[in-house]
């Protein structure tokens, strides 16, 4: 039976096979979640008709997936400018914090008051640019570290992700917090909330920040002479050197870029949703949308869908457990298999099967 | 003098919590540090703690005894790690990515599992746990004494696993070919050793370690468990392995550290102090960061590392 | 008496080239045996078949009389051949004794037992006269020490067969003679050492007999005392095929490159060039002969600004271009087709339009070389295609894809099309069939016409007598002399290039004529 199996030289390309490829991984992975309702469910396929029924088939349940999509899509995104241009940046929990904290400060200089007479498109611009840049320095730094000292950023950017947990830790419990014991902010005032899009939903403009930013990020890669620079330092940083480019600058710059878009997911949250600052809005974030990057195959176009549908599935997931009692875990489960599957589905596609009655080296036959 | 007992009674106090915090997170570090050195970074180890964690939680529930689920820990870390091991080697996919993916899976299947075996009672059973050692006489040293040697055997456990570690690393033909392999797999697959063997070997010691650490938590701290009871220690043994320099009695050092700042944020609680906790809480990142910046030479870590093996 | 080892008709296919066609080779007991050949003439292939790395499509590998396949390595050393890679195969931060029992399994329990093994490592370094530090670290020792650890490792495993890949490649003349001595030596106890290079000085200094390869082919056999260094030369680096082209005659215009004095280090900090002068001028094509390896490619990104340089000047057009980064200088006019075309000259996985405005990608920008002119970089990749000759479906190709033929002229494409005033090319014809020759060179030609200076590294001597009108031959970090095109015979060249002066290289040339 392993003579059906023949391994090609390099995995095979075509754009069916690809698809194939992840339409299977999804379906199977469906299939294993299903098994993982039975003993809560009589049905699974009630459980995810009423899954999606609740995070896209309602108004309100497409405006609070779209608000947890909408952070995704911008860390995605930074996924995307960092790991094409062969930076393995992970530090984006960190960028989220850092983001989050510079607009809350910003933010908080409007209690009592005290930007009043500056227009709202102007605050939302003004706080946008310094979270931005808060999150571009942030993660700048590491992009120094890697261009002048070597340093490994895929470690240090980890680590930095504590760092900055600690910063605010420390600024909610002293300087930015509100009266009382819990280490937070006072509630930002109304006028910093980001607006509301979609009338009797809780959707407000996050989303549009980050349709915003995915054409921004998307005309960067395909339509800027930059991004062509960051795609061949990323696809061969020998080639991109003898072409006369700067390599360490263009590590600084997709580090700045990829930090800057990290931090308005932090921004989206705190403005869009939380309304203060507080110890762990993060909520681990930052790393699935390094997760939904991937499942895109770091195509900034591809990445709004996918952010769409895993927050789908994790806003549908506490609607189901609300109705049917089956833990929300089993989509956690069914998330993480997606992703895993994808991955090794990419291994597969080294792989012809030859069937048994064709005669060897036709094509007809072969995944 | 009143002071002086204040002072050396908050020193004692947080010491020894120290050390006791300090174990799960050598323990997983000590796993790690294998595979590390045989070229991958396991960031899976966060989840398998967890799944360790239930695996000694369950069946210590159903045995009674809670050495068996210890044991169970130990192989639910390894087969889980199975999984980790194929995806990295065989699979040769991006470690970094499957490990984050792998801990989102096990926090999942934990909490399913949980809920699966145990329904959603409220009131979660205390399992029989690993009990303390006093260690005569050595335990009334005044100072020392309660900071180092009263603690759980599986403190004891660890630091003799600690010792062995160093000791296979170092003196055996399997540890010099987990450094051949993390350095240069070239010269060691032209030597003649199978670098993928190797690397396995690598991922489920790392497995064993971090399902251990989870049998440490449940049945040696806490006695239940829930699905929050690993928050960012596998992470955390990371940053160890790297302060630790890939080296067990570094690590065991730097886990003290580590250990050092997260019981100074419960201690602190008792004693007021003008600097922020934060400050030295992050201090054991910071440097961290510092050891592999290339500020100081990238001389310590193993040159293969987090490169997927093709051989030419 | 049985040959130590023969190989016969070996042959070896990877995708897209053949590597060994029909190879054979018989190496002696107690010889120095060299194989000899240019970069892609298959010589390290059948060496990795031997030692077990690759197995052979046909053929068959005769020990001492028996017939032997190797499945791996492992399998190899088991039958005491032992190997050594141009790139060491040592653990850098590891000591020399944990290098040496690295893939050994003689002791018990596992525990290793390094002191023992150390005893046996001096033991062995005393009688060899290998003198090496046991307990040193790997990443501490010279290169010469480093190499004497890895014959170590091959005589702990009682190697009765010794393999080096250009072993002298990462030498210095010193560090070399005391390697030839030690050959010598392992010899004189019935050990049979083959030697793969294409240094021809030391061969002609230790080999017994020397094995030329070319293509995958064994040209010959020959015994040392039988042939000379020329003649070596001559079979290495000639071509099958005559390929003529027709050259206007010299219009030499002012001169824009200018290099002075010249020193370049390599990566160990040793020095490859060393005093090098050149000018190149308007409308002409100076070649520069040599066996690669001589110091050309530092040569190349020292004028480039790849390498730094360690003393002298470069200028262009009078402008003081030294310390310029790489791009200020193909500002000015510089620009460089670099010898390896797939790995440093494009990106695979590029189209040929994305790949045909690297280097020059801010000329296809528009709005402060912002945004990418699409349409002006599609029409220029469309003109370059039609004007070079290359045979791709369309520009949307990927470049990897492309033959070594098509690649090479998209590469040198976008650099004439950046209207130079001077072009370095290295080995622009490497590996490539003869139409596509005849186009690289005729294009080259053209380019000569219309004014510009060419600065032509080759170690194809045909290659250079076709299109250079002056030529420098590289030796060591020096040029050995300067030659017009009609004074470079073959025997002259060869000559120049196994390290001996013009002057002394013309009185030979003019006097042998056998």
């Amino acid at each position: 039976m392993w003579n059906m199996f023949e391994r090609r030289l390099a995995p095979t390309e075509s754009p069916w096979a690809i698809a194939a490829m992840t339409f299977g991984s999804v379906v199977l992975a469906f299939l294993i979640g299903a098994v993982l309702f039975l003993p809560f469910v009589s049905n699974p396929i009630d459980a995810y008709v009423s899954l999606f029924e609740a995070s896209l088939g309602s108004m309100r349940g497409l405006g609070i997936t779209l608000n947890r999509a909408a952070p995704l899509i911008v860390i995605a995104l930074g996924t995307c400018v960092a790991w094409r241009a062969g930076f393995g940046y992970l530090g984006f929990e960190g960028c989220l914090t850092i983001g989050a904290a510079a607009s809350a400060w910003f933010a908080l200089l409007a209690l009592d008051g005290g930007l009043a007479f500056i227009p709202s498109i102007l605050f939302f611009a003004v706080a946008i640019c310094i979270s931005f840049g808060a999150g571009g320095a942030w993660a700048g730094g590491v992009g120094l570290f890697r261009s002048r000292f070597g340093g490994n950023e895929v470690l240090i950017s980890l680590m930095t992700n504590y760092v900055a947990a600690f910063i605010v830790q420390y600024l909610v419990s002293g300087p930015m917090r509100a009266p009382g014991s819990l280490p937070q902010t006072p509630r930002l005032p109304t006028e910093t909330w980001l607006p509301g899009i979609i009338p009797e939903t809780r959707a407000h403009a996050g989303i549009l920040i980050a349709l915003a930013a995915t054409g921004l990020v998307w005309l960067l890669m395909s339509r800027m002479r930059l991004g062509y620079e960051l795609i061949v330092t990323g696809l061969n940083p020998f080639a991109a050197r003898y072409g006369g480019i700067n390599v360490g600058r263009r590590y600084v710059l997709a580090a700045f870029l990829a930090g800057g878009l990290g931090a308005l997911a932090g921004l989206i949250e705190v403005l869009g949703t939380q309304h203060r600052l507080l110890d762990g809005l993060s909520g681990g974030i930052g790393f699935i949308g390094i997760v939904v990057a991937l499942l895109a195959k770091l195509n900034p176009l591809a990445v709004v869908p996918t952010a769409v549908l895993y927050a789908a599935l994790s806003v549908g997931a506490d609607a189901v457990q609300r109705s049917t009692g089956a833990p929300s875990s089993i989509i956690f489960i069914l998330q993480s298999l997606i992703v895993l599957f994808v991955m090794a589905s990419d291994f597969l596609r080294y792989w012809t099967i030859r069937l048994p009655f064709k005669s060897p080296g036709s094509e007809s036959g072969k995944v | 003098m009143f002071d002086d007992f204040v002072v050396s009674s908050f020193l004692v106090t947080w010491l020894a919590a120290s050390v006791r915090l300090a174990g799960p997170l050598l323990l997983t570090a000590l796993g790690e540090i294998f595979a590390e050195r045989s070229g991958v970074l396991n960031v899976g180890i966060e989840g398998t703690i967890l799944i360790g964690a239930l695996a000694a939680y369950l069946v210590t529930y159903q045995s009674g005894t809670p050495w068996t689920g210890f044991a169970a820990a130990i192989l639910a870390g390894i087969l889980a790690n199975l999984l980790l091991a194929w995806m990295y080697v065989t699979v040769r996919a991006n470690q970094v990515v499957v490990g984050i993916v792998f801990n989102i899976l096990a926090l999942g299947a934990a909490s399913y599992g949980y809920r699966l075996a145990l329904g959603s009672a409220s009131n979660p059973e205390l399992i029989p746990m690993i009990g303390s050692v006093t260690i005569p006489y050595l335990s009334s040293i005044p100072l020392v004494g309660p900071i180092l040697f009263s603690h759980s055997i599986l403190l004891y456990v660890t630091i003799a696993a600690v010792l062995a570690g160093e000791f296979v690393l170092f003196r055996t033909r399997f540890g010099l070919n987990v450094r051949a392999v993390g350095e240069n797999p070239h010269a060691a697959a032209n030597a003649g050793i199978s670098v993928s063997r190797i690397r396995y070997a690598g991922v489920l010691l790392s497995g064993a370690g971090a399902g251990a650490a989870g049998g440490y938590l449940v049945l040696a701290q806490i006695g239940l468990f829930r699905d929050t009871i690993v928050v960012g220690q596998g992470f955390i043994a990371l940053a160890i392995v790297i302060f630790g320099r890939w080296r067990p009695i570094y690590a065991a050092f730097a886990a003290l550290a580590f250990g050092a700042a997260d019981a100074l944020q419960l201690s602190l609680q008792l004693f007021s102090f003008d600097l922020p906790p934060q400050l030295l809480l992050s201090l054991p990142y910071v440097l961290t960061i510092v050891a592999v910046s290339g500020l100081i030479g990238r001389a310590a870590q193993p040159a293969a590392l987090m490169e997927p093996y093709r051989p030419n | 008496m049985q040959p130590a080892v023969e190989l016969r008709g070996i042959t070896k296919r990877f995708p897209g080239v053949l590597a060994n066609d029909q190879t054979n080779l018989v190496v002696e007991k107690g010889e120095v045996h060299a194989v000899l050949g240019e970069n892609g003439a298959g010589k390290s292939t059948l060496m990795h078949i031997l030692y077990g790395s690759y197995q052979p499509d046909e053929g068959e590998i005769v020990l001492d009389g028996q017939q032997v396949r190797f499945a791996s390595q492992r399998e190899a050393i088991g039958h005491n051949i032992g190997m050594i890679h141009q790139d060491f195969m040592l653990v850098r931060p590891f000591t020399v004794v944990e290098n040496v029992v690295l893939g050994l399994r003689d002791e018990r329990g596992g525990i290793l037992d390094l002191g023992k093994a150390a005893a046996r490592i001096k033991e062995l370094s005393d009688r060899h006269g290998l003198t090496v530090d046991p307990w040193a670290r790997v990443e501490h020792l010279p290169v010469g020490v480093q190499q004497r650890v890895e014959i170590i490792k091959l005589l702990y495993r009682d190697a009765r067969i010794l393999i080096l890949d250009e072993p002298t490649a990462v030498l210095t003349p010193q560090e070399t003679g005391k390697l030839l001595a030690t050959l010598r030596a392992l010899t004189a106890e019935g050990r049979s050492v083959i030697i793969v290079t294409h240094k021809l000085h030391e061969i002609i200094e230790v080999a017994d007999r020397i094995t030329i390869m070319r293509d995958g082919r064994t040209v010959a056999t020959l015994d040392k005392k039988a042939t000379t260094e020329a003649e070596l030369a001559r079979m290495m680096v000639g071509r099958d095929v005559a390929l003529k082209v027709r050259r206007t005659p010299l219009r030499q215009g002012n001169p824009i490159l200018r290099v002075s004095d010249l020193y370049v280090a390599d990566d160990r900090g040793a020095s490859a060039v060393n005093g090098v002068d050149l000018s190149v001028h308007e409308g002409e094509i100076v070649g520069i002969a040599g066996v690669d390896g001589n110091g050309q490619s530092q040569l190349v990104e020292g004028l480039m600004g790849l390498r730094a340089i360690r003393q002298g000047s470069v200028e262009m057009a009078g402008v003081e271009i030294t310390d310029a980064p790489l791009f200020d200088r193909s500002g000015k006019g510089l620009v460089y087709v670099p010898a390896d075309r797939r790995g440093v000259g494009s990106v695979a996985t590029l189209n040929i339009e994305d790949n045909a405005i690297l280097g020059n990608q801010r000329q296809f920008s528009g709005a402060g070389s912002l945004l990418r002119d699409r349409a002006k970089s599609r029409s220029h990749a469309e003109t370059l295609i039609d004007r070079f000759g290359v045979r791709t479906p369309d520009i949307r190709f990927p470049a990897g894809k492309l033959s070594g033929g098509n690649l090479q002229k998209v590469i040198l494409g976008r650099e004439i099309m950046r209207d130079p005033r001077v072009l370095i090319v290295e080995q622009p014809t490497r590996g490539l069939d003869v139409g596509a020759i005849e186009v690289i060179w005729s294009e080259l030609l053209a380019a000569r016409e219309q004014g510009k200076g060419i600065l032509l590294i080759s170690a194809e001597l045909e290659e250079i007598r076709n299109l250079a009108d002056r030529i420098f031959v590289m030796y060591g970090g020096r040029f050995m002399g300067e030659l017009r095109s009609e004074d470079a015979s073959d025997e002259v060249i060869g000559l120049m290039m196994a390290g001996v002066s013009a002057v002394g290289a013309r009185e030979v040339g003019h006097v042998e004529y056998v």
